[in-house]
C-alpha cells in the first residue's frame, strides 16, 4: 500500500507513515532473550514484561504450534481484544530457567487439555458416548456427540478428542493403551 | 443455562451472610490451582460480595464495591476469573470450557450489581447436559429422558393423527385381522395331523380342505400385510407433511436470534430429519408393533391354554433368547457403524479430494493423494469383508441358539404325547406357538431403543413447536404508515446478552434525511441496520418509528415499507424476474422494467438470452457480484419503500456503475428516510449526516464538513483512503 510513498513525500501524510509504520511492525519479527525482555511475575497471578522502554502490565503466552512444537516458538502478545504480538521465544534455553518457569506456569494456565491415561468405560446410547477415564488432571467424565467430528487424528496414533462442552481430550498413543481399552476406543477412531 | 446452582445449608451458614445480604448466583468452577479437576467449588455472588469457596470452605470474600471490574477472561478450553483492582488484574480462579458462558454472565452479572441494578441476569442458552440424569440433552430444553415425554409423545401424536381417524381405524382393524390369521394357521396345523393323517377316518376330500385353507390364511396374511403396510406408510407420510408444514410455518415466525442459536444445519435437521423420523417409526414400528403386541399377548394365553406346563418350560427359555438378541444386536451395531465410519471416511476424504483437485494438481500431489485415498479405500474393504463374515457366522448361530428353547419343547412334548397326555397335532401347534414367542420376543426387545428414537424426534419437534416468538406482533399492534422518524433512545443490543455489539445509542434521524454509516469493519453497522428493520429486539432502551415503540408495529405492514439490499446479497433459485418482484409479486412489467433501469441493471438483463426470465441458479452464483447488487438494488426499490437501506449496496460495482446508480437513487431516495453503509466512503458523499460508530458506541455524527473540520476518526478514514488511492 506504500509503494508511491516517494512521489508525495513533500505533503503532508502523517497517515500513510503511520500505516507504513505499522506494516512495518506487523512484517518484523522480534525474538526475545533473556538480554533483551525482563520477564516478572506479578501480584495477581500473571507475567509483566519490560523490553527498553516498553512495558507491559501483563503479556499473554501462547503457543504457535500447540501440537507439533509446543516447546517452542512461543509468542508473547498483547492482552487487549485486538492482541498484537510483542515477541517471539524461540527456545527456552534463550531466557533464563526462572523465566522459563514463570512463563510455562502462565501456558499451564492458558491451555486446558487434559491427557487420557486409562479408559475406565465408554458407554453409546442414543448418539452420544459417555467416556469415563482417568486423566492426569484426575479422573473425569465426558460426553461426546458421535455424529459429529468430536474425535480429530493429529497422528495416526495421537488423537484428540472433543466433548459437547468444548473440552478437549489428548490421548498422545493409543498403542500405550491396553488392548482393552483400545476396543472401547475402537467405534470412534 | 443455570446461573444459581442450589447451595448446602452448611455452605449457606459458612458464607454468613449479613443483613440485607441476599445470593445471586452461584456456579461451580471445575479447575484446582495445579491444574487438577476439582468439584463441591463454587463462586457464589450477593448483592454485595464474591465468595470463592472450596469443597464447602469459604476461602474468601471479596467486596464488590472494591472491584475495578470482574472479567471473565476466555483461554484455551478453559478460561479465568479476573479481579481487577487499582489496574491490577488477579487471577481468581479458573473453570473448564463447561463453565465459559456461565462466568461471561456472572462478570456481567457482577458489573449489574456494583452499578446498583438489583434484578439479576439470566441466560436463555440451553444446558448442554440434563442436570438431573446427566445426559446429553439433544439440542433441546427438557431432556427426553427426565421429562414425561412418553405421555407427552402420545398426546401429540393424537393430536397430528386424529385428522386421520379412518386410516387408523382401518389399519388396527387390519392389524387384529393380521394376529388372528397368524393365530389359525398353527390351529390348522394340528386339525391336519389329528384329525386327518392320524385318524383312521381322515380322507384326501378332509386334507385337501384343511391345506386349502392354510393356503387361503397364507395369501390372507400377504394380502393383509400389504394393505396394512400401505396405510401405515400412508399415515407416517401424512403425519411427517403435517409436522414439516407446521415446524415450517414456526421457524418462519421465529425471531432470528432462534435461528442465529441453532448450528446451521440443525433446523434443516429437524424440519426433515426429525420428521422423516416421525414418519418412519409410524410405518415401520407403529404398524408392526401393534401386530407384533398382540399377537404376543394371544400367543401366550393360548399357549397356557393348550399346556401350562410346556408354556411355563417355553416361558423360563425367553430370558435368554432376549439376552441374545440383545448381545447379538450390539455386536452387528457396533461392526456395522464402524463401517459406517469408515465409509464415511473414504467418501469425506474423496470429496475433499475432488473438490481441491485444482491445488492438488498444481502442487503436483496426486501420487501422495493416491496413497492416501487407496489407505481409507483397503480399511473400509477390510472392515466389511470382516463384517460379512460375522454375519454370515453369526446370524445362522443364532438362530440355532434361539431355537435350543423348541428343542426343549419338543423333548417335554414328545414325551407327553408318547404318555398320551397330548396329541401329536397339538404338540405341532404348540412348536410354532412358540417358535412365535422367541421371534417376537427378539422384536420386543428392540422396541425401547426405537421409543427412545421417537421420543428424541419428538423432543426435538416440540421445542421448536413449543417457542413463542420473541418478536411477535402484542395485542396492540399498529398498522403504521412509516413517515421516516427514527429515534434510538439509549438502546443496547448484543447477539448473544453477554457480549454486547451496540451500547448506548443516541440518535435521531428527520423524515427524508439521508444517513451514512461508517465504521471500521465488525463494529456494528449491519447489527444497527438489522434493529431498524426488527429482525432483533433491542436489549435495554427503546427505539421509536415516528414516536411509536417499533415493538408496537405490526411487523408485516411495517416490513412491507423498508426496502433493503443486504450486505450479502442473496438471490433465490428462480428467475430475475421473480427476483425483483420477491417483495411485490402483482408488480406490472412496467414497474419491474423502471427498477431495474433505476438500478443499471435493465441494460444487462437485456444481454442475457433469456431476458427477465433468465434463470439465476442457487443463490445465484452464475451472476458476477456486481449483477446480483443490482438485482437486488432493483428487488428493493420496486415497492416504493418509504425507509430504504442500502448495506454496502455498490460495494462490488466498478466506479461507473455506483455513480450512474447513486445519480438514478438521489431521485428515488428524495423524501425517503435512507441508511447507507460503506466502506468506500465516495459513495456516501451524498448523505445529510454521517455516523461514526466506533467502540460500541456512536462516536461522531456531522455532515461530511463537520466532520472534517473536527478531525477525528472521520477525518482520519477520508485521509487514509485519499492517500491510499494516491499512491496506489
Ligand atoms: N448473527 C450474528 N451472531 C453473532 N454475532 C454476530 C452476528 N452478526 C454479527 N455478529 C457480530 O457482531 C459484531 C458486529 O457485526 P456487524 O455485522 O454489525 O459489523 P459491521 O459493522 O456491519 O461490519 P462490516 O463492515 O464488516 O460489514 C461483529 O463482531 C460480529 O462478529
Ligand atoms: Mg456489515
Amino acid at each position: 500500500m506504500g509503494y508511491g510513498k516517494g512521489f508525495h513525500g513533500e505533503e503532508k501524510e502523517f497517515d500513510l507513515e503511520e500505516m507504513e509504520k505499522e506494516t512495518e511492525e506487523m512484517l518484523k519479527i522480534r525474538y526475545l532473550n533473556s538480554d533483551n525482555a525482563d520477564f516478572k511475575r506479578t501480584e495477581g497471578g500473571f507475567v509483566s514484561l519490560k523490553i527498553g522502554d516498553e512495558n507491559y502490565e501483563r503479556v499473554h503466552v501462547v503457543r504457535m504450534f500447540p501440537f507439533t512444537d509446543p516447546e517452542h516458538y512461543i509468542s508473547i502478545r498483547t492482552p487487549d481484544e485486538n492482541s498484537k504480538e510483542i515477541g517471539i521465544i524461540k527456545d527456552f534455553k534463550d531466557v533464563s530457567a526462572d523465566t522459563r518457569k514463570m512463563l510455562e506456569e502462565q501456558m499451564n494456565l492458558r491451555y486446558f487439555t487434559p491427557i487420557i491415561t486409562k479408559i475406565i468405560n465408554i458407554k453409546d446410547e442414543y448418539g452420544y458416548a459417555y467416556f469415563d477415564v482417568v486423566t492426569d488432571r484426575g479422573a473425569c467424565r465426558f460426553t461426546i456427540n458421535i455424529g459429529g467430528s468430536a474425535v480429530v487424528h493429529l497422528s495416526d496414533t495421537r488423537i484428540l478428542i472433543s466433548d459437547i462442552d468444548e473440552n478437549r481430550f489428548e490421548i498422545p498413543d493409543i498403542m500405550k493403551l491396553t488392548v482393552g481399552e483400545r476396543k472401547k476406543l475402537d467405534l470412534f477412531l | 443455562m443455570i446461573l444459581k446452582y442450589a447451595i448446602s445449608k452448611e455452605l449457606r451458614q459458612e458464607l454468613g451472610l449479613r443483613e440485607n445480604e441476599e445470593l445471586y448466583y452461584c456456579v461451580p468452577y471445575d479447575i484446582d490451582d495445579d491444574g487438577s479437576m476439582l468439584d463441591d467449588s463454587y463462586i457464589v455472588v450477593s448483592n454485595f460480595r464474591l465468595f470463592i469457596t472450596k469443597k464447602g470452605k469459604v476461602l474468601e470474600s471479596l467486596e464488590l464495591k472494591d472491584a475495578g471490574e470482574v472479567i471473565a477472561e476466555p483461554l484455551i478450553n478453559c478460561g479465568t476469573l479476573i479481579w481487577k483492582q487499582n489496574d491490577t488484574e488477579r487471577k481468581l480462579i479458573r473453570y473448564s470450557s463447561k463453565h465459559l458462558a456461565r462466568y461471561a454472565y456472572i462478570a456481567r452479572g457482577c458489573r449489574l450489581l456494583k452499578e446498583g441494578e438489583t434484578i439479576p441476569v439470566e441466560s436463555d442458552e440451553d444446558e448442554k447436559t440434563c442436570p438431573r440424569c446427566g445426559r446429553a440433552l439433544p439440542g433441546t430444553k427438557e431432556c427426553p429422558h427426565c421429562t414425561h415425554q412418553k405421555s407427552g409423545l402420545i398426546n401429540s401424536m393424537w393430536k397430528y393423527m386424529k385428522k386421520y381417524r379412518m386410516l387408523l381405524t382401518t389399519a388396527i382393524i387390519l392389524m387384529l385381522l393380521a394376529t388372528a390369521v397368524t393365530m389359525l394357521n398353527p390351529a390348522l396345523q394340528r386339525i391336519l395331523v389329528d384329525d386327518i393323517i392320524k385318524d383312521e377316518n381322515g380322507t384326501m376330500k378332509g386334507a385337501m380342505i384343511v391345506l386349502l385353507g392354510m393356503l387361503a390364511l397364507s395369501i390372507g396374511i400377504i394380502l393383509i400385510n400389504a394393505g396394512k403396510y400401505y396405510l401405515c406408510a400412508k399415515l407416517g407420510a401424512n403425519m411427517a407433511l403435517d409436522l414439516r408444514k407446521a415446524l415450517y410455518g414456526k421457524i418462519q415466525e421465529l425471531s432470528l436470534s432462534f435461528i442465529n442459536d441453532r448450528k446451521p444445519g440443525e433446523l434443516m435437521n429437524r424440519v426433515i430429519g426429525d420428521t422423516n423420523r416421525v414418519r418412519d417409526f409410524m410405518s415401520e414400528i407403529f404398524c408392526d408393533f401393534a401386530t407384533i403386541a398382540v399377537i404376543f399377548v394371544f400367543d401366550v394365553i393360548i399357549m397356557l391354554i393348550l399346556n401350562w406346563k410346556l408354556a411355563l418350560i417355553a416361558f423360563a427359555f425367553t430370558p435368554v433368547a432376549v439376552g441374545i438378541s440383545i448381545s447379538f444386536r450390539k455386536v452387528i451395531h457396533r461392526r456395522f457403524h464402524m463401517q459406517w465410519v469408515k465409509d464415511d471416511n473414504v467418501r469425506s476424504n474423496l470429496q475433499d479430494v475432488i473438490s481441491g483437485m485444482a491445488v492438488v494438481k498444481s502442487y503436483g500431489q496426486e501420487e501422495a493423494e493416491g496413497l492416501r485415498f487407496n489407505e481409507k479405500a483397503d480399511a473400509y474393504a477390510a472392515t466389511q469383508r470382516s463384517n460379512e463374515t460375522v454375519w454370515a457366522l453369526f446370524f445362522p448361530a443364532m438362530q440355532f441358539i434361539l431355537s435350543i428353547g423348541t428343542y426343549f419343547i419338543v423333548f417335554f412334548g414328545g414325551r407327553s404325547v408318547l404318555n398320551l397326555d397330548m396329541s401329536a397335532g397339538e404338540l405341532i401347534q404348540f412348536v410354532s406357538y412358540t417358535g412365535m414367542l422367541y421371534q417376537y420376543v427378539g422384536w420386543l426387545s428392540n422396541l425401547p431403543r426405537h421409543l427412545m428414537n421417537i421420543v428424541t424426534a419428538h423432543e426435538r419437534i416440540s421445542d421448536v413447536m413449543n417457542q413463542t416468538p420473541r418478536i411477535a406482533d402484542g395485542e396492540e399492534a399498529v398498522e403504521h404508515e412509516i413517515q421516516g422518524n427514527i429515534e434510538f433512545k439509549n438502546a443496547s443490543f448484543g447477539y448473544k446478552s453477554y457480549k454486547p455489539v451496540l451500547d448506548g445509542i443516541n440518535l435521531k434521524i428527520k423524515p427524508g434525511e439521508m444517513i451514512g454509516l461508517v465504521g471500521a469493519s465488525g463494529t456494528g453497522k449491519s447489527t444497527m441496520i438489522n434493529l431498524i428493520m426488527h429482525l432483533y429486539e433491542i436489549d435495554n432502551g427503546e427505539l421509536l418509528i415516528d414516536g411509536i415503540n417499533i415493538k408496537d408495529i405490526a411487523l408485516e405492514n411495517y416490513h412491507s415499507q423498508i426496502g433493503v439490499v443486504l450486505q450479502e446479497t442473496f438471490l433465490f433459485s428462480g428467475t430475475i424476474l421473480n427476483n425483483i418482484r420477491f417483495a411485490k409479486p402483482d408488480a406490472t412489467y412496467e414497474e419491474i422494467i423502471t427498477a431495474a433501469k433505476m438500478a443499471n441493471a435493465h441494460d444487462f438483463i437485456c444481454r442475457t438470452p433469456d431476458g427477465y426470465n433468465t434463470y439465476v441458479g442457487e443463490k445465484g452464483y452464475n451472476l458476477s457480484g456486481g449483477e446480483r447488487q443490482r438485482i437486488a438494488i432493483a428487488r428493493a426499490i420496486l415497492n416504493n419503500p418509504r425507509l430504504l437501506i442500502l448495506d454496502e449496496a455498490t460495494a462490488s460495482l466498478d466506479t461507473e456503475s455506483e455513480y450512474l446508480i447513486q445519480k438514478a437513487l438521489e431521485r428515488l431516495t428524495a423524501g425517503r428516510t435512507t441508511f447507507a453503509i460503506a466502506h468506500r466512503l465516495s459513495t456516501l458523499r451524498n448523505a445529510d449526516r454521517l455516523v461514526v460508530i466506533d467502540g460500541h458506541h456512536i462516536a461522531e455524527v456531522g455532515t461530511h464538513n463537520e466532520l472534517m473540520e473536527k478531525k477525528g476518526i472521520y477525518y482520519g478514514l477520508v485521509n487514509a483512503q485519499l492517500e491510499m488511492n494516491k499512491s496506489a
